[in-house]
This record gives structure tokens, C-alpha cells and sequence, in this order.
């Protein structure tokens, strides 16, 4: 059974919208990510995704891999 | 040393930014970035594969010019 959650990361060093793409694109297409929706104003990453298959530190450190500095909100929220 | 020059897709400084973070993470590397010319100056030991894999990670278009 899936076992959908949602994050909001903290992303930060995105100063365009390219960077904005090249992260959706890629964190996008991981496997048991459903939806992501960056937002460069805000600085983060909303992220649905399924808890077999990721969990928020796999995504935050995908995003860190990537070369882009990622935390977890502070009292993370996984609902 | 070899230093090795690649074309990498960037367009801002967030994604030069993005380059920078990424070799600094390899800790073994010397480079130097063109942000106007996109391009990424690398000297390193390592082979030219995992040079681009790991410019790969930032999700970019890669491309290996040749040993300068």
C-alpha cells in the first residue's frame, strides 16, 4: 500500500528560475516522488511523496547532491 | 594533474553556485568557473567519466571539451 506524505524543505542557493527546473526535473523524477513544486520567492521545496520509497532526509539530501544547501523546516511537519 | 575544460549549462549564479558546492564536495579537485562562457576548468586525478557524473548532479547539460 503507498503511503503518501507531504514536506516543505528549505532550499537554498536557487537564484533563478532555472534553477528552479533543474531541480524540479530532477528531484521530480526519483522514484516514489508523486509531486514537487519549488518555489524560488519562498526558498522551498513542497514535496509529495510516497514513505516507502523516500523519506525527507533521501530528498534533502538529494537536493544537497545536487549542490543546492536543503534542510529539514524547523519541527518538521510530515502529514 | 590534467586540467580538463567542460561546458556546462549554466545560466545564473545559483547554478554556478550549484557547481561550485558540488566540486568543493569532491574535496581532491582544483577549478575555476566562466560563468558568461559556461565554462567549468577542472584539475583533478580523476578520469574524465566521473567528472562529468558528478557535474551531472546538478542537473545540467554537461559536455567534456578536451584536456587544457
Amino acid at each position: 500500500k503507498v503511503n503518501l506524505c507531504s514536506v516543505a524543505l528549505k532550499v537554498e542557493g536557487m537564484t533563478c528560475g532555472s534553477c528552479v527546473q533543474s531541480i524540479e526535473q530532477r528531484i521530480g523524477s526519483l522514484p516514489g516522488v508523486i509531486h514537487i513544486r519549488v518555489s524560488l520567492e519562498q526558498k522551498t521545496a513542497t514535496l509529495i511523496f510516497d514513505q516507502g520509497q523516500q523519506s525527507p532526509e533521501s530528498l534533502t539530501e538529494a537536493i544537497e547532491d545536487m549542490g543546492f544547501e536543503s534542510s529539514l523546516p524547523d519541527g518538521s511537519t510530515t502529514t | 594533474m590534467t586540467k580538463h575544460e567542460f561546458e556546462v549549462a549554466m545560466t545564473c549564479e545559483g547554478c554556478s553556485g550549484a557547481v561550485t558546492r558540488i566540486l568543493n564536495k569532491l574535496g581532491d579537485v582544483k577549478f575555476e568557473i566562466d560563468l558568461p562562457k559556461k565554462l567549468v576548468w577542472i584539475e583533478s586525478d580523476r578520469d574524465v567519466d566521473s567528472l562529468m557524473e558528478t557535474l551531472k548532479k546538478c542537473g545540467k547539460e554537461v559536455k567534456y571539451n578536451g584536456p587544457k
